[in-house]
């Protein structure tokens, strides 16, 4: 039966048309590459004919004979570029639509046999270059890469390859190039070489863009000096390497490009990032090198896990000391994914907690509970966990974090050794709560005016005291939000929720909507004593406590029954009521200028036994010669 | 507020410097008459108060009026102080308002 194959469908892919599916004939099939397989097609549309190379995951088609010379086939995937002049088609995917069939028209064949030229023939035919001199260095070229290398080939039979190219830009010298630590790594470096153990491997990602549909991943090196970098690759790159890399193996690895790291999702501790392309060597090396290290840990005590920045991305090793169930979340873009929290402590006497995502949960989180439960106490290392300062500071897991139970490492045996003598037992502070250091023994009790003379809240912890002074004022717009009532664990959300839409509130943070929302205070109430005054903020118990009842009540009182009397009697009621605060007193940023906030973390009535004896000390600890009574 | 005739703090043990005086006191009742209570003061001494309580009586009460001798006084004023009373305080401020600080008081 007569086949029409796609008219103009080599003038259409060679204009960069991805989307037709053309209906082509392989006129001519060669392998091609002495080290990886690779096939070169040539495509016709019964006029003009092109080179395509055939991505390697068809390569099974070609070997069993579904593809061979004469077949008809439909190009369903496919990618053009311009390397140097040149148009470069790779074929990812195809359909075999007629096995067998005689050439169809009169396709014009490619001229062979000459040098590499740069000019561009009628109809963008692919120069064909004899391929003798073939090395990984022919296999298809990444559509986004310039640094694409044609080996220049001057006769057709047999010559050793060339060692230096004529052609292009650069002079390429051959010979293989001396193996330099990680660290020494830059754009500016010339020919390198590195022989490095991978100790992270990133997930395959498709992603779709302006310029097309793609593939990307990614993995970590770590060398025998403790350098590490991540390597990306992308498209066609993908396809060679994705199955050679595994965690674990040493591999020698040369001639990438060096770019700047991405900092957003590259957190190891190099400013480049090695990016392979169509010219890149991998090779395994077999024999285990026991001078590169499987990981590179540098682990943060709890302690200094206080004191770190919010988004700060570190690695942290403690005893796993309790682990809650797996609850499912809602994320914003609609998936539902898992969360788990744990607690891990450590020698520093804090404890932490950390939340884990995704499938976090279900495997090493699964494996940890049920190792808990059966009363074991496990060691778990994190790496690239990421610090979280919403209440107190904690740590959640992110798509690059490696978590590893019982690690065979000095840090994990120096734990457990703490754990079994006597590290059990010791209670520690968690510091994913908000603290209020010093109980009533140690309270340092100042004036209203101590506060800004003697500069409290400018260092970088806060201060915290204790006032005895009078409410004056009670600011009554915006007294109150709305808040998340679900529940993290052992206590209450509390982020404020936003509406969203018909009488639903959607919580940012538990990725939640619900009906009905929970009010909580947040006041601003101006405070009085014998030396001035100030403005506090207080939130929802000291909130209750100063104006004798719930939040929502003075909600529904003012914006529902709008009993606007009611409202400033009771309001009024609570004016001129003495307390002692406690308060802490901390310096932030607003806007460009520092300003001192006061919050009231508790506010309690004044036991007028124990103020007269805190006042009968205070006249009489400064007498020369103090009584004993 | 009338200051011409202060009322001094005393305890049992410093009701003797102000015989005949105005003094005030707070005693714990352990008695009481028709026409007298009797009281512990703040230091633990015995004390008699002359004059008609209120009725009910608290544990606690102060009285204000005239030291008679060391040991009773003339009750001009009574006042419930409740059941529940910081005595130690009390003994402190009269101590010190009869010592240290008795400038800041008569």
């Amino acid at each position: 039966m007569p086949v029409n194959l796609t008219r103009n469908a080599i003038a259409m892919m060679n204009s960069g048309d991805v989307n037709s599916k053309p209906l082509v004939q392989v006129v001519d099939i060669k392998l091609i590459g002495n080290s990886q397989e690779r096939y070169r097609f040539l495509l016709s549309d019964s006029e003009s004919t092109q080179h395509a190379m055939l991505a390697t995951q068809l390569n099974e088609q070609v070997r069993t004979g579904r593809v061979k010379k004469g077949s008809i086939i439909q190009l369903i995937d496919y990618i053009c570029s311009t390397v140097q002049n040149r148009r470069i088609i790779v074929v990812l995917n195809m359909e075999t639509i007629i096995p067998e069939y005689e050439i169809i028209g009169n396709p014009k064949l490619p001229t062979g046999s000459e040098p590499e030229a740069n000019k561009s023939m009628p109809n963008n035919n692919l120069l064909e270059p004899s391929t003798r001199s073939t090395n990984n260095r022919y296999s298809a070229p990444a559509p986004a890469n310039k640094a694409q290398s044609f080996q220049p080939t001057i006769q057709p039979a047999y010559q050793p390859p060339p060692n230096y190219k004529i052609q292009g830009p650069i002079m390429k010298n051959e010979a293989p190039a001396r193996i330099i630590p990680i660290a020494a790594l830059n754009p500016y470096q010339g020919r390198w070489a590195i022989k490095a153990r991978v100790t992270a491997k990133g997930d395959l990602r498709r992603y779709n863009n302006a310029r097309g549909d793609g593939k990307v991943f990614s993995f970590d090196l770590l060398d025998s000096d403790g350098g590490e970098i991540r390597v990306t690759c992308f498209n066609a790159v993908v396809d060679r390497f994705y199955n050679v890399i595994e965690v674990g193996k040493v591999y020698l690895i040369s001639k990438g490009s060096l770019k700047p790291a991405q900092k957003n999702f590259n957190h190891l501790k190099n400013e480049w990032e090695i990016f392979l392309e169509s010219n890149s060597t991998v090779e395994l090396c077999p024999d285990e090198d026991g001078s590169i290290p499987r990981q590179q840990f540098s682990f943060r005590p709890i302690t200094e896990i206080e004191s770190a920045e919010n988004n700060f991305i570190l690695d942290v090793i403690g005893i796993v000391i309790s682990v809650n169930p797996s609850v499912p979340i809602l994320r914003k873009n609609g998936m539902e994914t898992q969360r788990r929290i744990l607690n891990l402590k450590d020698a520093s006497g804090k404890s932490v907690e950390l939340t884990l995502w995704g499938d976090f949960c279900n495997k090493e989180g699964q494996k940890l509970q049920e190792m808990v439960d059966s009363g074991l106490f496990p060691v778990l290392a994190v790496k690239a966990g990421k610090v979280n300062d919403f209440n107190g500071k904690s740590i959640g897991t992110i798509s690059s974090t490696q978590l590893f139970i019982d690690p065979d490492c000095p840090e994990a045996q120096g734990l457990r050794a703490w754990f079994e003598s006597g590290g059990r037992n010791t209670a520690s502070i968690s510091i994913s709560k908000e603290l209020m250091p010093g109980g009533s023994k140690n309270e340092i009790r100042k004036t209203l005016t101590q506060i800004k003379d003697e500069g409290l809240g400018r260092s970088d912890k806060p201060d915290w005291v204790t006032a005895k002074a009078t409410v004056v004022f009670i600011k009554t717009d915006n007294f109150c939000y709305t808040a998340c009532p679900l529940m993290i664990g052992d206590r209450q959300c509390n982020k404020k929720v936003t509406q969203s839409g018909n009488k639903r509130w959607l919580c940012d943070r538990c990725n939640q909507e619900f009906e009905e929302c929970d009010y909580r205070y947040l006041l601003q109430v101006q405070i009085q004593d014998h030396t001035g005054l100030t403005w506090v903020t207080a939130f929802q118990e000291a909130g209750e406590e100063i104006l004798g009842c719930s939040a929502k009540e003075m909600y529904l009182l003012k914006y529902e029954l709008q009993d606007d009397t009611r409202f400033g009697e009771i309001i009024r009621s609570r004016l001129f009521h003495q307390y002692l605060f406690r308060l802490k007193i901390k310096e932030e940023l607003y806007g460009d200028e520092q300003r001192v906030k006061i919050t009231v973390v508790k506010v309690d009535k004044v036991n007028y036994s124990a103020e007269s004896r805190y006042l009968l000390d205070m006249v009489t600890k400064n007498f020369p010669n103090r009584k004993q009574f | 507020m009338d200051t011409s005739s202060p009322a001094a703090f005393v305890n049992g043990g410093l009701l003797r410097m102000h015989v005949g005086r105005k003094v005030r006191t707070v005693i714990q009742v352990t008695r009481s008459d028709a026409g007298s209570v009797m009281g512990k003061s703040t230091d633990g001494c015995q004390l008699v108060v002359r004059g008609s309580p209120p009725a009910p009586l608290t544990s606690y009460v102060e009285v204000i009026g005239v030291a008679e001798n060391e040991n009773s006084i003339r009750a001009e004023l009574w006042t419930n102080f409740g059941d529940s009373f910081d005595a130690s305080n009390y003994d402190q401020l009269c101590q010190l308002a009869n010592g240290e600080l008795k400038h800041l008081f008569l």
